[in-house]
């Protein structure tokens, strides 16, 4: 069995609507492994994006345990669960979020950058994950002169640059046409390899199912299934 | 990080410009409207400043202007000059007279007379007061108001007044009528315009008696030069412990009546409204901007919080942007002020760039825009940063 690196039991979160309770995680309890790209499925509205928010600390829960990288996440405060989030876990969203002052360079620097490595050593760094990702001729063009692919690319880079030890996608191919999300999906599953890191992709995209190690079900805030 | 901020201020360019141009406008308003608040207080002590001579100047115990004031005894002068550390005292009579135009039309002027011996306090060339019966005139940053008419037929008629002739600015050797006397035009001068304006006329103390007679009090002021040994305060001191007369330095005078308008004047009192007004308008409009500014990227800085930037990161970056959009925007707002006053002072507008114009704009610009990065901040310290999986 390998090394667990996020361990979640009975994690519970509610939204007030209005006067309306929503109860969007009703006791889920996960483990994630190492070197492990686990995929959390299921109908919008299910609790996915709630789930991966609550495990990377962005977002509070009213009760359960969460433990990632053996940290108690709910113990943390605020100023050194922002440093452990900046040091450990990298994000891909959906809608890229890149910054579209920067260039693809700067953009993948970011996470050094907040980290205050030197400029030059950074933009080395970053130069080596836009090679990784294959779009090295690129790195100064902004966002907006970039395909959904690339700045996709461009977004795995800038969540890898730092060496996470945990990676979160959150509908990493959703935007994207068919041939462009195989090829961000292999380049994820290649990386991961190579960095030895774990990773959560939340989606609805059954085409890249094949890429998983776990298939998690979730409906109304629940663990309906586990397929391996 | 500071990179980053800076790339994120400039990258949307109309957005950026018109941050600028809103910060930019309210510097201007603001330095313009004091420069020109300035320039009508300099015309308020005008009377003092063409006197530069007078560093201690004497007045009535009650009196805190140039503008409102009461005569002393006649014997203060002697009085005064018997002070210790008095090099030399002169008077100054200041009064309200009437003259009559050649056409019959009539002009109120400030009279202001001075002393026969040495004409201290007259406009250059001062010579020309020894001349019997003369005045010299000034406009008194008034427009149009010294004529006298063009045709010799239209002067003292003997059928009336020819209050429809063709008329010219008054000049050198024309006559006017005050209390029935005549005065003849020995020159005309251009000191510094009064606020409020009004035509001027200066004359000597001998002239000054004879058309405003029956006055029991006539000095107004007295202008002191101090001896070599003893500073203006002192000698101030000094002239009020040993006489009971009010005694002060010029720019102590200059300071009150600025004073004594503020509280005074109603006309300056609106104009200080407006300028508040103004400047809390440009000051509303400059920080709504800023705010929204920030506000509108809050999108971006909730991925940067994700990834792991600390709130102070944030704050730094937005008081950077705040920063340099202040000081690019107060220094264009400023410098167009400046131009623009330089432009329209030559036009003889009341403009007067002092220090604390430019200072109070970049401060004020500076104030507001701090409390506007301060504001937008809160959104930013309260959002929950799992809001980027929503955007």
């Amino acid at each position: 069995m390998s090394k667990i690196i996020a361990s979640c039991k009975n994690i519970v979160k509610t939204f007030n609507a209005g006067e309306a309770e929503v109860k969007a995680l009703q006791g889920i309890t996960l483990d994630v492994y190492e070197n492990e790209l686990l995929m959390l499925v299921g109908p919008s509205g299910c609790g996915k994006t709630t789930f991966v928010s609550v495990l990377s600390g962005l977002l509070h829960f009213e009760s359960g345990s969460c433990k990632l990288l053996q940290k108690d996440i709910a113990t943390m405060d605020d100023v050194t669960l922002t440093a452990f989030r900046g040091e450990n876990i990298g994000f891909v969203f959906q809608a890229f979020n890149l910054l579209p002052s920067l260039s693809a360079i700067d953009n993948v620097a970011l996470p050094l950058t907040i980290k205050g490595v030197q400029r030059a050593e950074a933009l080395t760094r970053a130069q080596e994950m836009l090679n990784a990702v294959g779009l090295n001729a690129k790195e100064h063009i902004k966002p907006s002169g970039l395909s959904g692919g690339e700045q996709q690319r461009v977004a795995i880079a800038r969540a890898l640059v730092h060496n996470p030890k945990f990676i979160i996608c959150d509908e990493p191919t959703s935007s994207l046409d068919h041939k462009s999300g195989q090829i961000v999906m292999e380049l994820l599953t290649k990386i991961i390899q190579e960095k030895g890191a774990s990773m959560i992709v939340v989606t609805h995209d059954n085409r890249i199912y094949k890429y998983a190690n776990r298939i998690v079900h979730m409906e109304d805030g629940k663990i309906t299934k586990v397929a391996l | 990080m500071f990179r980053v901020a800076i790339e994120m201020l400039l990258h949307d360019k109309t957005k950026y410009l018109g941050l600028l141009i809103g910060v930019a406008f309210t510097a201007f308003l603001v330095s313009f409207a004091m420069s020109y608040f300035a320039g009508f207080m300099t015309r308020g002590f005008a009377l003092v400043s063409e006197n530069p001579s007078a560093k201690v100047w004497v007045m009535d115990s009650a009196v805190s202007s140039a503008e409102a004031t009461i005569n002393m005894s006649n014997s203060s002068l002697g009085i005064v000059k018997g002070v210790k550390g008095v090099e030399y005292a002169s008077p100054l009579y200041l009064g309200d007279m009437t003259a009559r135009y050649a056409n019959g039309h009539f002009q109120s002027f400030q009279a202001i007379g001075v002393d026969d011996a040495t004409l201290s306090g007259a406009p250059k060339p001062a010579n020309l007061l020894r001349i019997p019966n003369s005045v010299i005139i000034d406009s008194g940053g008034t427009d149009g108001k010294l004529q006298t008419p063009i045709h010799k037929k239209d002067m003292w008629a003997y059928n009336g007044s020819h209050l429809n002739a063709v008329t010219r600015e008054l000049r050198y050797g024309d006559e006017m009528l005050i209390n029935s006397k005549r005065v003849v035009v020995a020159g005309v001068s251009h000191t510094i315009p009064r606020f409020p304006p009004r035509p001027l006329l200066y004359t000597s103390t001998s002239n000054f008696k004879r058309l405003i007679p029956g006055e029991k009090r006539y000095i107004t002021f007295i202008m002191v030069r101090p001896a070599k040994n003893i500073t203006p305060e002192k000698l101030a001191k000094r002239i009020s412990k040993e006489t009971g007369l009010k005694a002060i330095t010029s720019a102590a005078f200059k300071k009150e009546t600025v004073m004594w308008y503020l509280i005074n004047s109603e006309d300056v009192g609106d104009m200080v409204n407006m300028v508040v007004l103004a400047m809390l308008v440009g000051f509303g409009v400059t920080g709504v901007m800023l705010y929204m500014f920030t506000y509108e990227n809050i999108k971006q800085y909730a991925v940067l919080k994700a990834m792991g930037a600390s709130i102070k990161q944030l704050t730094d970056m937005i008081y950077t942007q705040v920063f340099i959009m202040a000081v690019v925007g107060s220094g264009i707002g400023v410098g167009i002020s400046a131009l623009f006053g330089e432009a329209i002072s030559s036009a003889s507008f009341p403009f007067r760039i002092m220090w604390f114009a430019p200072f109070i704009g970049f401060l004020g610009v500076f104030i507001v825009s701090l409390t506007a990065a301060f504001i937008s901040l809160r959104p930013i310290k309260t959002m929950e940063p799992g809001i980027v999986f929503k955007l």
